[in-house]
């Protein structure tokens, strides 16, 4: 029983981060009706623009302030020089863009920061806290990870239900027609959606480097847990990203606890297509047929 | 005043709409009646500047509004209440008001909200609910109330009577042309039920096939059997 509590324990953290990257997927599905593949890719990107900064810097919070800063000018890059042009054609070439987006990202890493993996030090100690006799597998790291995963969904929460350019961001997903009609700009609307989840793909990228260190290609097996999880919440909504995005995560920690870590991708997948399967829209997902 | 010249719209080669022109004057309802495929609706959606025209022009109280942007439309005066329900579900009543005059500042927005529920008391009730569990008639009365906010010189109603109860519609509509009157707002309504749309209208004006055939006060209109026979179908 205590194992099972403490496999629970060290799944939250790790969940919380796979919560950020499935929140950056949902944001840009509700606003732009298209998955982004290369969410993880520019994650990894500005975590070495954050990697760069730190060691210039020795500031943790000066290196995750420029990785938000570049994700959200990388966010609306890919939005506007690859995105917008190819969806006007056609949406599922839009999706595949968004691959040709991840491959592109990783090489330029490579030729910029070079191809080996590098540590990434964490602010605070991600050894196990000490508390009442033994040692727990949870670190002020964690904590850390945890508080900041909670005060940017209360944020974006706020952002979407308080804010006009919330409103404006959520009529323009659900009707864009009756957005234009009450005087909303809906492709500034879109735009928004990509600088956002560029920002919150930024933040899930410098805080899941200290345990998944930083090469181009060490993101990806966290693409496939985000999306699992974003797909499991319905897609378009919030609260499923984030329930499931930390129900990943403690999945995958009971799985690696009790057989062995490179089965969590594949039990991922599994939870995936039977979702696809049993309920497809997710169990978050809106049924309602939507309005022409 | 709505001043609509000349206007023509096309679909790759089917002609929706051609040579019409009209005016929408301020303080009374305006009546557009016609058959199914008449291109009302193409009327509408070409001057909330959704649809380009092929030619033609259209002035609001002067200021040209062809060839804006529909999101620039609405902000100049000119608001459309589109056919079908359009609220959005997933927006709370208070949500889809504040949706309709986003660009406007909080105290002009409270005013607007509050005449709209002056209008339509039972929206005051049911602000913090979902517009999906509003019933028909309600969501129609939101979707005007939306259109509202925008504080429009000009309203344009496509079809509100569509799938609603007849008295239901008769309500709204006499709830729309008292506003008209009292606050000199110009409301183009467009309707397949003619004498619902006639009776509340001072002027009619009869479309078919993209043409406009007959423009007159609404009485006359209502009681001109020939017209109806040929155009109309009752
Ligand atoms: N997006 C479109 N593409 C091609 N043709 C269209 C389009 N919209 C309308 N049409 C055609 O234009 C003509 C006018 O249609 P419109 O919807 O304006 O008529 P309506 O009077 O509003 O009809 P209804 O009473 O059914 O609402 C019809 O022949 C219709 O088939
Ligand atoms: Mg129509």
């Amino acid at each position: 029983m205590t194992t099972f509590i403490d496999y629970l324990l060290g799944g939250v953290s790790s969940g919380a981060i796979i919560a950020l990257m499935a929140l950056a997927i949902v944001l840009i599905w509700r606003s732009t009706r298209v998955v982004n593949f290369a969410q993880v890719g520019q994650a990894m990107f500005t975590t070495y623009v954050a990697l760069t900064v730190r060691d210039a810097t020795g500031n943790w919070i000066i290196a995750l302030l420029a990785a938000i800063a570049a994700g959200a000018v990388l966010g609306l890059v890919v939005h506007w020089l690859v995105i917008r042009p190819v969806k006007r054609v056609d949406t599922s070439g839009a999706i595949i863009a968004t691959f040709g987006v991840l491959i592109s990202l990783q090489a330029l890493a490579g030729m910029l920061w070079g191809g080996d993996t590098r540590g990434y030090a964490p602010p605070v100690s991600n050894d196990g806290i000490q508390l009442a006799g033994r040692i727990w597998p949870f670190s002020w790291y964690d904590v850390l990870v945890i508080g900041v995963t909670i005060a940017l969904v209360i944020g974006l929460t706020l952002l979407f239900t308080r804010t006009n350019i919330g409103l404006a961001m959520r009529a323009s997903a659900f009707n864009p027609e009756v957005a234009r009609l009450s005087g909303v700009r809906v492709s500034r609307s879109l735009a928004y959606g990509w600088i956002l989840a560029g920002m919150v793909g930024a933040i899930a990228g410098v805080l899941v480097a200290p345990t998944s260190q930083v090469s181009p290609n060490s993101f990806d097996i966290l693409l496939v847990f985000a999306f699992t999880a974003a797909v499991i919440g319905g897609l378009d909504s919030l609260v499923g990203a984030v329930t499931f995005g930390i129900g990943t995560g403690l999945v995958i920690s009971l799985v690696s606890g009790y057989s062995d870590s490179s089965n969590a991708p594949v039990v991922a997948l599994v939870l995936l297509a039977l979702n696809l399967l049993l309920k497809p829209d997710g169990v978050f997902g809106h049924h309602h047929s939507r309005a022409v | 005043m709505l001043t609509v010249s000349e206007l023509s719209v096309s679909y790759g080669a089917v002609r929706a709409l051609a040579n019409v022109s009209l005016t929408v004057p301020p303080g009374e309802v305006t009546a557009v009646i016609g058959a199914n495929g008449a291109g009302k609706s193409t009327l509408m959606r070409t001057l909330a500047g959704l649809v380009r025209p092929a030619a033609g022009s259209a002035t609001l109280d002067g200021q040209p509004i062809t060839g804006r942007k529909a999101e620039d439309i609405v902000r100049m005066g000119l608001a459309l209440v589109p056919e079908g329900r359009s609220t959005i579900p997933d927006l709370t009543v208070e949500e889809n008001l504040r949706l309709g005059g986003l660009w406007r500042n909080r105290s002009d927005r409270a005013a607007s909200q509050a005449e709209v529920f002056d209008l339509f008391p039972i929206l005051g009730q049911r602000r913090h609910l979902r517009a999906d569990t509003l019933s028909g008639g309600e969501r129609q009365q939101l979707a005007i109330g939306r259109a509202l906010m925008a504080k429009p010189r000009c309203l344009l109603l496509d079809e509100p009577s569509l799938g609603l109860a007849p008295l239901i519609v008769t309500q709204i509509l006499e709830l729309v042309s008292g506003l008209a009157r009292n606050s000199g707002l110009a409301v183009l309504l467009v309707e397949q039920n003619a004498v619902t749309a006639l009776r509340v209208a001072t002027t009619g004006i009869v479309l078919n096939l993209g043409e406009i055939v007959q423009t007159g006060p609404a009485a006359d209109i209502a009681s001109d059997e020939q017209l109806r026979h040929a155009y109309l179908g009752y």
